[in-house]
């Protein structure tokens, strides 16, 4: 089966793609690289810190082309290949460039049965584009993932591996949509106990703005 | 067969507890708030009191008879007198198992949430117990703002003098790391959570060695659950005694029911084990969803086997119980599903959650798990043959037990025990003839 075969040139074009970033663009500022020292010293040898320190390099370049690994590894002090099966390892880790906003949208387990694929599939009809796509605008990437340890609040999302967005309905996509096309983010979202409803009424750390109670929602017509 | 359960809850007064692992208080992340309520008092009784020897805080976790909160319900304090004798110059080290990525279960980011000194006081005093002078606590990547809010939180802790060196001015030094993970299921995996705390590929080790003997960098380590560790500090402050009186005598103690799925109240709830499960559902939970009919339960994260609405008849919240009634208490992470829901649908989306977590070490696993997603799939869109359930157990059959790591059971245990208390559905979607083209031969006649 020879087509299984990729043309070399093609082969070495994907593993060595064109740098994204110019040498000046690929450095950790001062401050950054007390932040690295920091996370070394937490472990006894240098390579625990390689995870924290690819997410601070996700953070600064949006995400970890060939030439980004390479800049950890170094400056962690490991060799590339061990810094670059990390970064493949790992889902959280965009090897390739997604938009702005990334909507991670868990349809497994409980989110399934309560409507996550709705979600998915509303929020694809919304901005056009398939789950795995990125939009014309390169504002949003659309993906599906695996339980986010979120399910009493199920359906939910993450944004771009950080906030989450729990119990949602199409108003509330549409809500957040517009939050993030405002350059907006959205609140973090206390999840009330249930239990603390008749107690504390509720939300029970005042420095959270948002707090969501666990009330029934729609259910979703089909389990898929 | 099956063993009928006795039917009567273990909870005792459960519509009375008190709660003490999320208490109804205010505030209660908030470092002042926690020791107004009398946070870490336990923790520098402990340093202070001769009476609290390391072998004696071991002692009363293992009187209390606390049980692994992460899955396996492994003895908290049999767990902690594997570690070798104390050698200084030999590192030892906790982690804290924050990884929390089985499906359904929701319970340690509540934890992190709204008492994160509880799961630090637990932590030191496990430190404190082992001698360890080092903890790792792994939280999962996708947790990112709970990490912020602990880090806050530990940093003050650090200012207070609690975490560090020579803690309040005794011999007992330890420091307490966050650590965040980058979104991989198979982290939680204990092994493999020390590999990825490495900084390798998260691929879990074959055992024996355990942990305690060859852990994180060849050292001796101890790993339990968020909650296991939370639970530690409420056993010194109140006793062992009073820890084992509470739920099921074999599996005692406080306990989070993450439920989720089809019921009015959906979320955390703290009782004591031995619940009955449908006052979980009917009491606690505010019952089904539009007054729909139960279906099925899922009764400690994904991995346990699904019971049927006939078989939770008096099934309580228990490792014994469950087992007996053919299942698991797992993570306490409950999915209940009302009469609407398609089986199939979801059985095939959760071997899909398996193949896809799969590290790809083993070939039963790597392979099984793409085969059982392949099969239940082709079964969904109807174009499966009834032989195809056999396939797929006798696939079952062969992951269990024979790789590194347990995700391969994990994996065929939904697949085996789904098919077998499900049949009728399964058959009912897939062609009805055993040979292929012979429906062709049917309608000829
Ligand atoms: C595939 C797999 C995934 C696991 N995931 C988790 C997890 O997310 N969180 C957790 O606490 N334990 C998890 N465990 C269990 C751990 O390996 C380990 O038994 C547990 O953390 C021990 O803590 P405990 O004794 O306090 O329960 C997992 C086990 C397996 C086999
Ligand atoms: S059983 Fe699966 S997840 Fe575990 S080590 Fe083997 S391949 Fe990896
Ligand atoms: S199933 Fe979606 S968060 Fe757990």
């Amino acid at each position: 089966m020879t087509n299984f075969i990729k043309d070399p040139v093609v082969m070495m074009a994907e593993r060595n793609p064109d740098p994204v970033f110019s040498n000046d663009e690929l450095v950790f500022s001062d401050q950054e690289k007390r932040l690295i020292e920091r996370w070394k010293s937490q472990y006894p040898t240098v390579d625990g810190a390689i995870m924290r320190v690819l997410w601070l390099a996700q953070e600064k370049f949006g995400f970890l082309p060939p030439e980004v690994i390479r800049l950890t590894a170094d400056e962690v002090g490991i060799p590339y290949a061990n810094a670059y099966g990390v970064a493949t390892f790992y889902t959280q880790y965009y090897k390739k460039k997604r938009g702005k906003h990334v909507l991670d949208v868990c349809t497994c387990f409980s989110c399934q049965v309560c409507g996550g694929y709705d979600i998915l599939h509303y929020l694809e009809s919304k901005l056009g584009i398939h789950v795995g796509e990125t939009t014309d605008d390169g504002l949003f990437t659309l993906q599906e993932v695996e339980c986010l340890g979120a399910c009493g609040s199920a359906p939910m999302l993450q944004v771009t591996n950080g906030r989450y967005v729990m119990d949602l309905t199409h108003e509330r996509v549409d809500a957040l949509i517009d939050t993030l096309r405002k350059g907006k983010t959205p609140e973090f979202t206390s999840v009330t106990l249930p239990q603390d409803e008749d107690e504390l009424g509720g939300n029970r750390r005042s420095d959270v703005k948002e707090f969501q109670a666990s009330s029934p929602r729609p259910v979703s017509e089909t389990v898929r | 067969m099956e063993v009928k359960p006795t039917g009567q809850s273990k909870a005792g007064d459960w519509k009375n507890f008190q709660r003490v692992l999320l208490p109804p208080v205010k505030d209660l992340h908030k470092l002042e708030v926690y020791e107004a309520e009398g946070g870490y008092q336990t923790f520098r009784d402990a340093l202070s009191t001769a009476k609290w020897t390391p072998p004696a805080v071991t002692e009363e976790v293992q009187q209390s008879v606390l049980r692994g909160r992460g899955g396996a319900g492994f003895p908290c304090g049999l767990k902690w007198t594997f570690m070798p004798p104390v050698d200084e110059n030999v590192p030892r080290f906790l982690c804290c198992n924050a990884d929390e990525s089985e499906p359904g279960t929701f319970k340690d980011r509540q934890l992190m949430e709204y008492n994160p000194h509880l799961v630090f006081e637990g932590i030191l005093l496990a430190c404190y117990a082992m001698s360890i002078k080092t903890a790792y606590i792994y939280v999962r990547g996708e947790f990112a703002d709970w990490i912020t809010h602990m880090e806050a939180e530990l940093e003050k802790v650090y200012a207070k003098g609690y975490v560090g060196q020579n803690i309040l001015g005794s011999e007992f030094s330890t420091e307490i790391v966050i650590h965040k993970g980058a979104g991989a299921y198979i982290c939680g995996e204990e092994s493999s959570l020390m590999d990825s705390l490495e900084g390798k590929r998260a691929y879990p080790r074959v055992k024996p060695p355990f942990p305690a003997q060859k852990g994180i960098w060849g050292y001796p380590t101890t790993i339990n659950n968020v909650e296991t560790l939370a639970c530690v500090p409420l056993i010194l402050r109140y006793g062992g005694e009073w820890f084992s009186q509470i739920g099921a005598e074999r599996h005692p103690g406080p306990v989070l029911y993450g439920i989720s799925g089809h019921v009015n109240r959906p979320g955390v709830y703290e009782y004591p084990t031995g619940m009955l499960i449908t006052d979980l559902i009917e009491q606690v939970a505010g019952g089904m969803r539009n007054g729909k009919k139960l279906k099925a339960v899922v009764p400690g994260g994904s991995s346990t086997p699904i019971l049927t609405a006939a078989m939770i008849d008096g099934v309580t919240m228990d490792a014994e119980t469950l087992r007996d009634a053919g299942s698991m208490m797992g993570t306490g992470g409950m999915l209940i599903m009302d009469e609407d829901t398609d089986i199939v649908a979801w059985l095939r989306r959760v071997t899909h959650f398996y193949h896809h977590e799969s590290c790809g070490q083993c070939t039963p696993c790597r392979e099984g798990t793409g085969w059982l997603e392949n099969i239940v799939s082709r079964i969904e869109e109807g174009e499966g043959n009834i032989r195809d359930l056999d396939l797929l157990v006798d696939l079952c059959s062969q992951m269990e037990g024979r790789t590194v790591c347990a995700l391969a059971d994990a994996a065929a245990w939904p697949v085996r025990y789904t098919i077998e208390r499900f049949r009728e559905e399964f058959e009912a979607r897939c062609r009805p003839s055993l040979v292929p083209g012979a429906e062709v031969m049917e309608t000829v006649e």
